[in-house]
């Protein structure tokens, strides 16, 4: 990797980590809930450096586009939520939370580069898989071979999700 | 990481610094402006607003969202599978690929009957059952 | 590889290879390309086609329009430019100051970062990710928690509730969206913008099999109704009439951007008609076939010509295809009147959604009955089979 990847690297670390200090500190929840969206970028750019791009996307498209949009409504849904001030978390936890979140900044980096090399460095006959369009065919190869199962409980899952959702959320009379 | 993605990373960081510029060259363009007790209200049209705007709303906001992500996941799991389809079906295999796309549809389509039904989709709800009385 | 050859950047590095331009990086580059459409592209159509929409309403409603800056009005968007510029920039001082600053970044760059994947030519294209069509929805999601947040921020009653309507809507449409780009998926089997494209040629003088399928759209006849679910999901994802009930006039006065002023409402006008390019560049790229002309695509005849040539008409066919389909998004916005809410959700949830799924349903049953070929490819083979067998 060059040196101006590795910055990049380097900044959506410094995004996620940043941002998610952020969330677990601010006072005010609505600016915790439009941070975790900044952290969720960065791990969508972090996923991108991890050669999953299909992964990113996703990522980008279920946290940012929607799980943001529920907190964010669920936050404005109960209006004393946004007037509350959360004091005591913060106060009490923030210097360990500082260290630890700095501390996770070189560990991710460390982690996201020697993953990185590890992709250069694959065989060329495993390349192909990494580099281009086979990636997102892979992780569909693997749903219906040996991910099969799986793949059917995430269904059910969904479904189990959705009928719960919706009757939490329905009116009791 | 391909290298299309750097383009992609300039886009957005020179998208991300247009606003400011512009905002910025505005501010070096414009008269100074004198803030009036009107002109800095919210706008209602012209009345003094009544309490504060950040108000409560209606939980069928929330419901929405949910259903959206629940249908965004489907769409994201498909999708890999979806790549493969046309190869399966140009080797022979497409009645398995068929079958499981057919499968994953059809119990997302109950679980949307099932909204349907029980009238988690109608926007304007109960408004008989939960209306004042008299 | 073959597919970074494509590229903006990797084709500017090729070429200034052994000129004195060459010690320049593949980055600086990638810089100049996303430069060159943003501000030589994207941000001057938004100007312009604010101009073009009151010329065409004007003319729709039997009016003038703009006619006073420069010839025919030409230059009425940067008279309106400057007139947002010199505006008063006004920060709602009981509102939240930086959520409101942050809102339209969210909104620019959810716009303009989906014109990366869009194939302007056959090699023109800033960067043709594997996952393209994925990559373009997952960037236009950004719009929709900046148009919240934004008004949220302005503390101001119409904006709240223009903003959570708009991400309400926003969120709803992105379903059959995604659903009616399923059925090209299948199609083409690729998520590159770039390939799906290539595939949608036709040339006559190949063999029918040997054939690509002609464009996506008449494929095969649910890909026609995939093509409309698209359409008007994209409207309704952009906030255009009949969908634009976040910015409604008549009860929200101008709905998420009310306390907007100047450029900041400047900068939304122009991401909004910045995503509507994108969602029409995305449809045509899709279903219409992007820079391909129909029936000259890969002929004898494009040998004979330059490159540079065969790039320009390429890029020209591909801005005509999206340029028609903003036309007709503006020819609705004069045509159509406006949903109600609940309508709205009506309309995505119990029509589109069940729609679009029918529709994945029967292009896979399509592509698993005649091998992935089209209709036009079906009904030729039926032609020339009977003739041969006589």
């Amino acid at each position: 990797m060059s040196n101006g990847i590795k910055l990049i690297l380097l900044l959506a670390e410094i995004l996620t980590v940043g941002s998610a200090l952020v969330v677990a500190v601010n006072p005010n929840i609505l600016y915790s809930a439009v941070f975790l969206l900044f952290s969720f970028l960065g791990v969508a750019v972090m996923f991108l450096f991890a050669g999953a791009d299909f992964l990113a996307a996703t990522q980008v498209v279920v946290y940012v586009g929607g799980v943001t949009i529920l907190i964010l409504f669920a936050i404005m849904l109960t209006q004393w939520m946004y007037r509350l001030k959360l004091r005591d978390v913060g106060s009490k936890f923030i210097v360990p939370a500082v260290v630890l979140a700095l501390g996770l900044v070189p560990m991710l980096h460390r982690g996201l580069t020697d993953l990185a090399r590890m992709v250069k460095a694959a065989p060329p006959e495993k390349m192909s898989e990494f580099a281009a369009s086979p990636k997102t065919m892979e992780i569909g190869k693997a749903l219906l071979g040996s991910h099969v199962l799986p793949f059917e409980a995430i269904t059910i899952l969904l479904l189990g999700a959705l009928v719960g959702a919706v009757w939490l959320a329905r009116p009791k009379s | 990481m391909e290298t299309g993605y750097i383009s992609a990373f300039w886009f957005i960081v020179i998208a991300a610094v247009t606003v400011p510029l512009m905002l910025g060259v505005g501010a070096l363009l414009r008269p100074k402006s004198i803030p009036t007790k009107k002109g800095t209200q919210a706008y209602e049209c012209g009345e003094d607003p009544i309490g504060s705007a950040w108000v409560k709303f209606n939980i069928r906001f929330y419901v929405v969202a949910i259903i959206f992500i629940i249908f965004d996941v489907e769409v994201a799991a498909v999708l890999p599978a979806a790549t493969l389809y046309k190869d399966a079906v140009l080797n022979g295999n497409g009645a398995w690929v068929f079958a499981e796309l057919f499968l994953f549809i059809a119990l997302l389509v109950l679980g949307l009957i099932y909204c349907w039904v029980r009238g988690d989709l109608e926007w304007v709800k109960g408004v008989t059952k939960f209306a004042p009385k008299k | 590889m073959a597919n970074n050859s494509a590229l903006f950047a990797q084709t500017l590095t090729d070429w200034t290879q052994g000129t004195f331009l060459a010690p320049v990086p593949l980055w600086v580059w990638a810089m100049v390309s996303a430069l060159v459409v943003i501000y030589l592209l994207a941000l001057p159509f938004g100007g312009i086609a604010t101009y073009i929409e009151r010329k065409i309403a004007a003319d729709m409603q039997d009016r003038i329009g703009p006619n006073r800056v420069g010839p025919l009005g030409l230059f009425q968007f940067a008279a309106d430019a400057v007139k947002m510029l010199s505006k008063e920039d006004y920060v709602p001082p009981a509102g939240d100051k930086f959520l409101f600053n942050i809102a339209p970044v969210l909104v620019v760059v959810g716009s303009c970062a989906g014109f990366v994947a869009l194939p302007l030519g056959q090699y023109l294209v800033a960067g043709d990710v594997n996952i393209g069509v994925f990559y373009i929805l997952a960037v236009t999601t950004l719009i929709a928690p900046g148009i919240l947040l934004g008004s949220w921020a302005s503390e101001n009653k119409w904006s709240l509730l223009g903003g959570l309507r708009s991400a309400a809507q926003i969120v709803s449409y992105e379903i059959p969206v995604a659903l009616s780009i399923l059925p090209v998926i299948l199609i083409s089997g690729s998520l590159q913008v770039g390939e799906i494209v290539k595939q949608q040629g036709w040339n006559p003088d190949l063999p029918i099999a040997a054939n690509a399928h002609f464009w996506n759209v008449v494929h095969n006849p649910f890909t026609v109704f995939a093509f409309f679910i698209l359409f008007v999901g994209g409207l309704a994802e952009t906030n255009r009439i009949p969908f634009d009930l976040p910015e409604a006039e008549s009860e929200l006065v101008s709905g998420f951007n009310t306390e907007f002023s100047g450029m900041r409402f400047g900068l939304y006008a122009l991401g909004e008609f910045v995503d509507v390019f994108v969602m029409c560049a995305m449809l045509a790229a899709l279903y219409l076939g992007g820079w391909q002309l129909p029936f000259l695509e890969l002929d004898k005849f494009w040998i004979t010509l330059p490159s540079g040539l065969i790039a320009l008409i390429h890029v020209g066919v591909f801005l005509v295809k999206t340029l028609l389909l903003v036309f007709v998004v503006m020819w609705l916005r004069w045509t159509l009147p406006r949903l109600r809410v609940d309508q709205l959700m009506g309309l995505c949830w119990k029509g589109m959604v069940p729609l679009a799924l029918f529709n994945v349903l029967g292009t896979a049953i399509w592509v698993w009955a005649f091998k992935g070929q089209s209709m036009i490819q079906v009904a030729m083979g039926l032609f020339s089979g009977g003739g041969s067998s006589h």
